[in-house]
């Protein structure tokens, strides 16, 4: 009976998931911003001051599956009024929607290297697909701590009204560029 | 011509003002809820204006514009259906406090217990009080819709500086569109048909509005709770002003002064706790 659990219970997890190595996004190296056009004068940036997360990555067998998940009150333009707007419902309403997600489907890889990383962006409750290009990608031992870290730099473009975000429309830019700076350590 | 449609001021003020006013005329001899169903239109048009077309998600925001859209046909079927006033004293209240957790149970499932508990004791108390006192007014047409105009627009005017220009758009133009039926009434006089025993429900969709708009500034903005009390009086105070003339012109301004006064101030308390800053 025990040996029959066991079976299903391995047949029915994904062998990237027992392959792979796991690690912690580490929220003090991690980086989400993003750039808006203002009113067609200028380009607005800001970030989200809080996220976590996790990384499965296995260079060998290409695999790489990514979680992110953000405080969306931690909205910061470096003005606090602008930020209170943006946390309220006219934006990102984030009484009633704390979190902004992504969670990876599926990896690209351009022979070894890591590509893109598809997967379901969700703002407001609404998920859409979304693939971020990775720029950059880096395993290895971290030189202080010793542990194994990887990293990468990506970024993806998406129409906010996609995701029902459509307060100021069109007079407030529709397309917001993301860019994340991910660093996370092996668990 | 979406340029002018895209306008905030045009959207929460001009337009729905307009079709108030119009179709309180068109309907005011034709059926004795022709307030009602012209303040639906012209809100109706408004909430699409700012709003658009989809409902998804369906934000705690939009659940507002439905029950504020459904309001008004629960008093028509009220009205038509249940004729005792007591009853109807017992069944809009139960249907105002069902609105009112549906609109906010996304928020409410995440508080812990005394948050849950201290919301519902102050929100379903503002609703119940804003009921009561609709009530107490809803015999007197002029104090009647002249308190709904002001709640709405101190209301409106509160939660645009507690930082959600939507929120205060659609609370501004449900403002508009009373006013402008209300103008409409002040010059025609009111429509065919209706009579006081239509007085229980006429408060209703102004106090259930005033109360849901009200509490999702607090709730999902950041307007200041107690900013709501004064609001709260002006149904009360607009009977302080006793009636002076015949004139429904006159009584009109006379009697709504004290609301006026106290939905202005209210918005000036809120635009001063704000900081007082410029926009950015």
């Amino acid at each position: 009976m025990k040996k029959a659990l066991l079976l299903t219970t391995l047949l029915t997890l994904p062998a990237s998931a027992v392959l792979a190595d796991s690690y912690t996004v580490d929220p003090d190296h991690t980086y989400v911003s993003f750039a808006i056009n203002h009113l067609g004068f200028s380009t607005m940036r800001g970030k989200f001051n809080q996220q976590s997360g996790s990384l499965e990555y296995d260079f060998a067998a290409k695999v790489a599956m990514v979680t992110i998940e953000i405080d969306a009150a931690s909205i910061d333009t470096g003005h606090t009024k602008r930020d209170q707007h943006l946390n309220s419902p006219d934006f990102l309403n984030v009484a009633e929607n704390p979190t902004i997600s992504f969670k990876s489907t599926k990896a690209g890889w351009n022979g070894n290297k890591l590509d893109s990383v598809t997967g379901d962006l969700t703002i407001l409750g609404v998920s859409k697909p979304v693939t971020l290009k990775i720029n950059s990608m880096h395993c290895g031992e971290h030189p202080f701590s010793k542990k194994q870290v990887c990293g990468f730099d990506a970024e993806a473009s998406i129409k906010r009204s996609d995701f029902g975000v459509n307060y100021g429309l069109p007079a407030l830019g529709e397309v917001l560029d993301l860019q994340i700076e991910l660093e996370a350590t092996k668990n | 011509m979406d340029d002018f449609l895209s306008r905030p001021e045009f959207q929460s003020a001009v337009i729905p003002f307009i079709v108030g006013l119009l179709f309180y005329f068109g309907l005011r001899k034709l059926s004795a809820y022709a307030w009602g169903w012209a303040v639906f239109s012209a809100f109706l048009v408004s909430a699409i204006l700012i709003n658009g077309f989809t409902l998804t998600p369906l934000t705690g925001t939009r659940k507002i514009i439905l029950l504020i859209l459904a309001s008004f046909i629960v008093v028509a079927l009220v009205r038509h259906l249940i004729t005792n006033s007591n009853l109807q004293r017992m069944l809009l209240p139960v249907i105002g406090v069902a609105a009112l957790i549906w609109v906010f149970w996304k928020i409410l499932i995440r508080m812990g217990f005394l948050g849950t508990a201290t919301f519902l004791a102050g929100g379903v108390g503002l609703l119940l009080w804003l009921l009561w006192a609709f009530d107490r007014i809803g015999n007197d047409d002029v104090r009647l819709h002249g308190a709904g105009f002001s709640l709405l627009l101190g209301t409106g005017l509160a939660v645009t500086a507690g930082a959600s220009a939507l929120l205060g758009q659609l609370t501004l133009s449900l403002a508009a569109a009373s006013g402008g039926v209300f103008l409409a009434w002040v010059l025609v006089g009111k429509a065919s048909g209706s009579s006081s025993s239509s007085a229980v429900t006429g408060g209703f969709t102004y106090a259930l509005a005033a109360a849901l708009l009200g509490l999702a500034g607090v709730m999902l903005a950041r307007l200041p709770w107690y900013t709501l009390i004064p609001l709260a009086a002006i149904p009360s105070a607009t009977g302080l002003v006793p009636k002076i003339t015949d004139s429904r012109f006159i009584n009109a301004l006379v009697t709504n002064i004290p609301g006026l006064i106290i939905a202005l101030a209210t918005y000036f308390w809120v635009w001063r706790l704000g900081g007082a800053s410029a926009g950015y």
